[in-house]
């Protein structure tokens, strides 16, 4: 395993759907994606929330190292570093040829969201990790876009580096956490908040109180 | 000077520019004149927001200030503790010479299922209205915010009271006009929040709420508000 720094670079602002998006989520996400083919975008919605997360990747774990529970790999860090947030609204409708005769288009089937979208025009996304050089270049040379709302143009990545760095800092770079950690693990930290801290980051079982990224920590 | 205060600056003046131009102080004062027979069987209903602290603030300086106040909290859930504190005691300082303050809370607002299960809500939330037995629930509703609103006219018979709403054809200009000439305290989550989606568009409304998804609300929440996407499990 080697400490690594992972540059994508990118061709339009990335869209966000909270304020960090985390490696080894990218890298969970690809993984599941190559196993499961056509059929990851068919998961039945009835299922139980705790089943897929329940899904075993088959072809082998992350490709990164485990510190606890944890992955050792950051969140993302933007660059420029003082890059605002901006705002775009866009309309949402269906995807479908519509019928003929009236259709309501205020609410049920056919109804319109009128959506918006946090962005940051960033022109570097960066993430710190330990893992498996080969296995992490062939994974992230499989990402296409990050971020939210890549099917409207988010988030396009241009090319992606990954260099061998000399010190490990994915879990913490200069005092500083590069991930949400876990307060039990920690026996200083500067602030903490409910977090997801592990892939699914959607799941509920997952979240706990967590020193934030980019504040002071110490770990046990 | 930092560029977020710098551009609070600019706005600010430019909000005071309008309270004149916009006459906002006539306007405030037809309101308050047009409130005054419905204060003594009614009540001020006050989210916190902009709209309602205007009209909670031309009530109590232009009309008078024994009134009954009412607000409703909708639980962690879907409104941050430190935005309901700051609420509440926006209202105590606006409202201190208030006859009442009426302050209840949605009980099931503490688990995130409230965010996705509105029945409950407006179950808790109009029963407790009916539970008042006001004759008039003042409202800080605006003509302007939609064309439901805006059909919906200024005096509104329910079925079990009458919904009056006094700063109904003020502006969003407006309102922000009077709440900086008079200071009136409003959340500073929305300053927040105006900077990214426009003084315009920015309403105070529950957090990580899935009612409002269809505008894409939460996505925004879970980016400026993270902190509060999640409650302790």
């Amino acid at each position: 395993m080697t400490p690594l720094r992972v540059i994508f670079h990118l061709s339009t602002p990335i869209a966000l759907g909270y304020p960090w998006i985390s490696f080894d989520s990218l890298l969970a996400h690809v993984k599941l994606k190559e196993e499961l083919g056509e059929r990851y975008y068919s998961l039945p919605s009835k299922t139980p929330v705790r089943e897929i997360s329940e899904i075993k990747l088959e072809s082998g774990e992350i490709p990164l190292k485990k510190w606890r529970d944890l992955y050792v790999a950051s969140v993302s860090l933007f660059e420029p570093s003082n890059v605002e947030t901006y705002v775009f609204n866009y309309f949402k409708r269906g995807d479908f040829p519509f019928p003929r005769g009236r259709i309501r288009r205020g609410s049920g089937f056919f109804k319109d969201f009128y959506l918006k979208v946090v962005y940051v025009p960033a022109r570097r996304v960066v993430f710190y990790a330990t893992g498996e050089v080969e296995e992490v270049r062939r994974l992230v040379s499989r990402v296409h876009a990050l971020g939210k709302e890549r099917n409207i143009g988010f988030g396009f990545v241009k090319r992606v580096e990954v260099e061998e760095v000399e010190e490990e800092w994915g879990l913490v770079k200069d005092g500083v956490a590069m991930r949400p950690i876990p307060v039990e693990y920690l026996s200083y930290y500067e602030d903490a908040a409910y977090m997801a801290y592990k892939p699914p980051y959607w799941s509920s079982k997952n979240i706990k109180l967590c020193a934030v990224p980019f504040t002071r920590v110490v770990l046990k | 000077m930092s560029a977020s205060r710098e551009w609070l600056e600019k706005w600010r003046e430019y909000f005071l520019a309008w309270y004149d131009e916009g006459g906002v102080e006539d306007k405030a004062n037809e309101a308050a004149e047009f409130s005054a027979e419905y204060l003594d069987e009614g009540v001020v209903s006050v989210s916190g927001g902009k709209d309602s602290m205007v009209m909670l603030h031309i009530i109590v300086n232009k009309c008078r200030r024994d009134i009954n106040v009412f607000h409703w909290d909708h639980g962690p859930a879907l409104m941050p503790r430190p935005v309901e504190s700051e609420i509440l005691r926006n209202i105590f300082r606006v409202a201190s010479g208030a006859r009442r303050i009426i302050v209840k809370r949605f009980a099931k607002g503490f688990t995130e299922r409230a965010r996705a299960e509105w029945r409950d809500w407006y179950a808790a939330f109009f029963s407790t209205l009916r539970s008042l037995n006001y004759k008039y629930h003042l409202l800080g509703v605006r003509a302007e915010e939609s064309s439901r609103r805006s059909a919906r006219g200024r005096v509104v018979a329910r079925r079990h009271w009458v919904e009056v709403h006094p700063v109904y054809y003020f502006t969003w200009r407006d309102v922000w006009a009077y709440v900086f000439k008079h200071n009136v305290p409003v959340p500073s989550v929305y300053f927040k929040y105006a900077r990214l989606l426009g003084w315009d568009r920015v309403r105070l409304v529950t957090f990580f709420d899935r009612e409002f998804e269809k505008y894409g609300s939460p996505q925004v929440d879970s980016v400026l508000m993270w902190r509060y996407k999640h409650t302790s499990p």
